[in-house]
């Protein structure tokens, strides 16, 4: 429950760190996301209440942080990010068992992959509101740049993470160790 | 699966259909008061910001900051001598305007603000700012620098107020264009670079507008008042139905550090 708490907190700072953290310009713009790559964790190390509880809280604060009103409707709708979170999450808890034994080197890929999925999902739902809908280079990097990011941080969120669970005797841990 | 997990689907698929069944009102009131609990954090990670970025652009060489104070003195001595120039020219100025009678030209109520945080998303193109309600700001007023048109607010709470930026594409401006008769409306691009353009649709075909030339705003519309601009146009090309030209900002939206909300006029 402790190591829930910290998860929890950790979104919470992640999402404030976003806030910080200036887009890469190098990589058209692309944004840094911090906390998939928590809540993707969370979607391996949790049982399934406590991780519904981190999606919501999750995409709650992504919704109220970046979702916009314009004149008298909303552009996406509050909730639509904790229903991608809990898309994502929901596959990523599938595979929970490959990381119980230890197999993490597919769940940092899905991490990025799943980063990217998000944002595809904000980027459809948006253009739809809009009534157009394009791909053009800059838009491929918003959307694959942060799953790229997110991809190569996993293994020391991961591993930061890991560390964590053990400090506080969580008992949902993988059996042998992510290192 | 458990009934423990049966419950929390339960509850978990009630609350997300509560809050994707909330409405324009809804969600601007839920989103105020989420930015009124973000607001500490929110200032307090800014001001670290501000910390690191000014400890960063201070670390330079003794012989720089030399060299830099010998001109600033320079420079110093320059404009003191200007300033007092300019103080007997203001003196005859301020004496002539009262002998006609100038009435004094209409001028905007502007709040100052200062930006805590930019671009926080990746699909608008926002910015946060210290300044909401208790300094009587409202949704829709327009956010502007000495240089122009920043954007409008968007989300307000008591100290917090997120400012939808002209470059956006869901921000939409009225404007019109010095030297012609020319209207049409100014948005962003959806995903832009480092330098966001912007464009001006709904020209006329003939317009033929010239590099340079300055777009304002028309007061069309009822959010933006007339007269604030908004950028310059940087090429012009004829469509099927009309024209559109390519505007570069007149503010640097990517490097600013204090704006000013127009809450009314004086």
């Amino acid at each position: 429950m402790i190591f829930f708490l910290f998860l929890m907190v950790l979104v919470f700072v992640a999402q404030i760190a976003e806030f910080f953290i200036p887009p890469l310009d190098w990589m058209s713009n692309a944004h840094v996301y911090i906390t998939p790559v928590l809540v993707f964790y969370g979607a391996m190390a949790l049982p399934l209440p406590l991780l519904l509880v981190l999606v919501f809280w999750a995409g709650f604060l992504l919704d109220a942080v970046t979702a916009q009103i314009i004149g008298s409707h909303v552009e996406i709708s509050f909730g639509s990010s904790i229903l991608l979170y809990a898309v994502l999450a929901g596959i990523m808890h599938g595979l929970r068992p490959l990381f119980a034994r230890g197999r993490w080197e597919v769940h940092c890929i899905m991490t990025g992959i799943c980063t990217s999925a998000l944002l595809l999902g904000q980027y459809l739902m948006l253009s739809f509101r809009r009534g157009s809908i394009f791909f053009s280079r800059e838009v491929w990097w918003q959307i694959g740049g942060p799953g790229l990011l997110a991809m190569i941080m996993a293994p020391l969120v991961f591993w930061a993470l890991h560390w964590l669970a053990r400090a506080t005797a969580y008992p949902y841990l993988p059996r042998r160790g992510l290192v | 699966m458990s009934r423990t997990s049966i419950v929390a689907l339960v509850v978990f698929i009630a609350a997300l259909g509560y809050l994707l069944s909330l409405g324009a009102g809804g969600t601007r009131k839920l989103q105020a008061n989420v930015y009124q609990f973000l607001a500490p954090f929110l200032s307090s990670g800014s001001g670290i910001q501000k910390q690191i970025t000014s400890v960063r652009s201070n670390l330079k060489s003794l012989d720089n900051l030399q060299a830099e104070n010998n001109s600033l003195r320079v420079e110093n001595r320059s404009l003191k001598a200007t300033n007092q120039a300019l103080r007997d020219v203001e003196h005859e100025v301020n004496r002539l305007r009262h002998a006609l009678n100038y009435r004094e030209r209409a001028v905007f109520k502007l709040v100052p603000a200062e930006v805590v945080a930019r671009d926080s998303s990746t699909w608008w193109r926002t910015l946060t700012i210290n300044r909401g309600k208790q300094d009587g700001i409202e949704s829709d007023m327009p956010v502007v620098t000495d240089e122009g048109l920043v954007g409008k607010t968007t989300t307000v709470s008591a100290n917090i107020t997120v400012v939808l930026l002209v470059a956006d594409e869901s921000c939409r401006v009225a404007a019109n264009v010095e030297g012609t008769r020319e209207q049409g409306i100014v948005t962003g691009e959806r995903v832009a670079g480092q330098s966001p353009l912007l464009n001006l649709n709904f020209l006329s075909k003939q317009a033929n507008l010239q590099p340079g030339q300055k777009a304002y705003t028309s007061g069309v519309g009822g959010v933006f008042p007339p007269g604030l601009l908004i950028g310059n146009v940087k090429d012009f090309r004829a469509r099927e139905l009309d024209g559109q030209a390519q505007l570069v900002p007149a503010v640097d939206l990517t490097k600013l550090e204090d704006v000013f909300v127009v809450v009314g006029r004086k």
